[in-house]
């Protein structure tokens, strides 16, 4: 390994980076665009559900169970229901999401206090959701019954995130997404357009070697990432107020084995295609897609089946994502994570043995 | 239909069909990304880890940690003996949530006595969380009327009876394969097209297109409509994929596949608009992938729209994925018609006249 040499292509690299402004601006910005609008955006803390409400009874009583709705601030009453018909159009069309239907005397059944029953039908398209509104429909409901006495009094506490923001857990999470988005695209482009123009044969005859050539291809997109991370972090920590529990050397240090990994996946991806179009297919399908859907990043991993659970383990998304989140919300220290670490190490240590297995092959 | 332009549209479709890569992609997204998707992926919280505290060893207890085993919404992992312990089980993973019963707790609830019970949540992942805790809830409640039927008082006057439309098993594979599917479509629709034109501008050979006799509109349908007919085509088999998850088809596969027509010309319009104003392969992956993400993002696929704040939602009607998603999800599921999808459909041909136009003259320079 001669430094003079790679720096050289560190240098010619560089050039050609700085040539692209589409390039650089997209790096720069995507990271953004992606947290300010998962920041924003996920949260499932559902307000101003559009309801409908059938009120066969139009009592009193079914007026405060209505009022009761209107007044939670999770619900706003977007439809009165005439008919049976009425309520399947508004629903079949989306005006509402949920349907309160209150029964003809149900008023003087309260009144007498005997038990009564109202009805609620959720729009169950997007289950997840159609389950958090129907359970706070549920204690609406409940809430609005004459008191009880509780014999059950549940204490919930939670840790780590007390109010239950998700920004908290996306930002630690996309540090791992964007990781495993763009340094393999770039880097496995880098290399190919050099395999498309022939360019790399005069690479090749030149006594560089293919070491030190890996080497300069990787330090400036490694850098790129590098620099996404810390704008993801400080946007994060400062814009969204992520609390920042643990050692930020030790995050910033797993993140500098990640890079590695990530850009050595794009090596590895360089290394099983000459054509542009195949490596920016390869990328897509091996990392894009699972960083963003088998990383833990959104979908939680223990809830796939045990197959699954082993194809998201292929990829080295979920190491550093769960090492993110351990280190950021939970104050992890070294001690406490030293699996996933060893893992990514291992991970790593693989990608960059085969990716130069691969390559020398192609030299020899 | 002149003879210079099916010669093109020839050439094209033989270039497009030849690209083996770009086929198995098309191929993949559709079928197998769909299928892994579905099985995986789920915000249905299930087997939630649960590590289970008994400071009370009572047969009171031990019916209340009953309700939590038998469902399959929750998974013990074991049984620590102190708080500190579950605490620390939290900390590192191994549990999600602890259930911590203290001691006295028959003796309360014998006593008619309210009787305190705590439930440590770990709140990493905020939608785990919540979700957990509101089954955790809904088992606290079962039990408490339970026990207030047997003392013989009633608890809730008014009961609710929940009732699900178009997912009664509030299953979350329907949602997926029909969102799968048309991110598919939006994928390819937008990438296909930019990468086959870019690909011509860097090779140079869209230089000697452009000196041919053929004019610039020709061209742009000639470049576009295979991709338009493999997208319509590569539908077909993610049928069946839905088919094999039991996702009813309640509406007209007429409807389907003309409205997934007029969706694809926005995609594959903002695919040459790209193409037309980047110059390499790299720039132009970038920016579909720039372009991608907040049209995927503020669709609903994967968050949904009405969670999201004021602002969003006004820019997610620019979104043509958003209009496309309540087409599918309104025929496959609610076995809507044109009669109901009007307003989508509108904004659909709105998007796809915008895009269009702009990227013909964007294509013409």
């Amino acid at each position: 390994m001669d430094f003079r040499r790679i720096y050289a292509v560190i240098r010619k690299e560089t050039h050609e980076i700085a040539r692209d402004p589409v390039t650089i601006w997209v790096s720069f910005l995507m990271p953004l665009v992606m947290l300010f609008l998962f920041g924003y955006a996920i949260t499932l803390d559902v307000k101003d559900v559009p309801l409908g409400v059938w009120d066969a009874d139009r009592s009193p009583q079914s007026r405060r169970l209505i009022d009761a709705f209107a007044q939670s601030g999770y619900f706003t009453l977007a439809h009165a229901i005439a008919d049976e018909r009425d309520l399947t159009v508004a629903l079949e069309r989306g005006d509402i999401k949920l349907a309160l239907v209150i029964p003809q005397a149900f008023g003087q059944r309260l009144a007498r206090s005997s038990p009564t029953a109202v009805q609620i039908i959720v729009d169950g398209t997007f289950s997840n959701t159609a389950q958090i509104i129907a359970s706070y429909a549920d204690a609406i409901v409940l809430g609005a019954s004459p008191p009880a006495r509780a014999l059950l009094k549940p204490e919930v506490r939670v840790w780590y995130n007390p109010e239950m923001r998700s920004v908290n857990y996306v930002v630690p999470g996309l540090f791992g997404v964007i990781l495993l988005a763009f340094p393999p695209l770039l880097t496995a482009l880098a290399v190919v357009r050099e395999k498309e123009t022939g360019s790399i044969q005069q690479i090749f005859a030149s006594p560089l070697t293919s070491a030190e050539f890996i080497a300069g291809k990787l330090v400036p997109y490694g850098l790129i990432a590098f620099v996404q991370i810390l704008l993801v972090m400080g946007f994060g920590l400062v814009w969204f107020e992520v609390p920042f529990r643990g050692d930020l050397a030790l995050l910033l240090g797993v993140a500098l084995i990640y890079v590695f990994c990530t850009v050595g996946l794009g090596l590895l991806v360089s290394t099983l295609t000459h054509k542009q179009v195949v490596a920016m297919l390869l990328v897509l399908v091996l990392t894009l897609m699972p960083s963003f859907l088998f990383s833990g990043f959104l979908f939680p991993i223990f809830t796939m089946p045990y197959v699954m659970q082993l194809y998201a383990a292929v990829f080295p998304g979920q190491y550093f994502v769960e090492l993110s989140r351990d280190i950021v919300m939970k104050g992890a220290s070294l001690w406490d994570v030293w699996v996933n670490v060893a893992a990514l190490l291992a991970y790593t240590a693989a990608v960059f043995w085969l990716a130069a297995w691969r390559f020398r092959k192609k030299v020899a | 239909m002149s003879r210079r332009f099916l010669s093109l549209l020839v050439k094209e479709t033989i270039q497009f069909s030849r690209d083996r890569a770009m086929l198995c992609l098309i191929l993949f997204l559709y079928t197998a990304e769909v299928v892994m998707c579905t099985v995986a992926l789920t915000f249905d919280v299930k087997h939630v880890a649960l590590a289970i505290v008994d400071q009370d060893q009572s047969v009171r207890s031990r019916e209340l940690i009953e309700r939590f085993t038998v469902v399959e919404e929750f998974r013990t992992v074991g049984r620590p003996v102190t708080e500190g312990q579950a605490g620390e089980w939290l900390r590192s993973g191994k549990a999600v949530m602890a259930l911590v019963i203290p001691r006295g707790f028959a003796e309360r609830l014998g006593r008619r006595e309210s009787a305190p019970i705590q439930v440590l949540l770990d709140g990493t992942n905020s939608n785990t969380a919540a979700i957990a805790r509101g089954y955790a809830l809904q088992i606290f409640g079962q039990f408490e009327r339970a026990w207030a039927a047997r003392l013989g008082h009633v608890v809730h006057s008014i009961e609710p009876r929940r009732r699900v439309w178009y997912n009664q098993s509030l299953t979350f594979a329907s949602f997926m394969v029909l969102s799968m599917i048309a991110l598919a479509s939006m994928m390819i629709g937008v990438i296909q097209p930019a990468a086959s034109i870019v690909r011509e501008k860097e090779a140079g050979t869209i230089e000697q297109l452009m000196v041919t006799p053929i004019s610039v509109t020709e061209l742009f349908v000639a470049k576009t409509l295979p991709t338009l007919v493999m997208c319509l085509l590569a539908v077909f088999p993610s049928l069946l994929v839905a088919h094999a998850f039991d996702v009813p088809m309640r509406g007209e596969l007429g409807t389907f596949v003309v409205l997934t027509g007029v969706f694809l010309v926005s995609a594959i319009s903002l695919g040459v608009l790209i193409a037309s104003v980047t110059r390499t392969l790299q720039q132009a992956l970038l920016v579909s992938f720039f372009g991608l993400f907040p049209i995927l993002f503020l669709s609903g696929t994967m968050v949904p729209i009405e969670s999201m704040p004021r602002g969003l939602q006004l820019v997610s009607l620019a979104s043509p994925l958003r209009h496309y998603m309540e087409v599918i999800l309104g025929v496959f599921l609610k076995g809507a018609g044109f009669a109901d999808l009007w307003p989508q459909t509108l904004a659909l041909l709105a998007i796809g006249t915008v895009l269009f136009t702009s990227a013909l003259i964007a294509f013409r320079r």
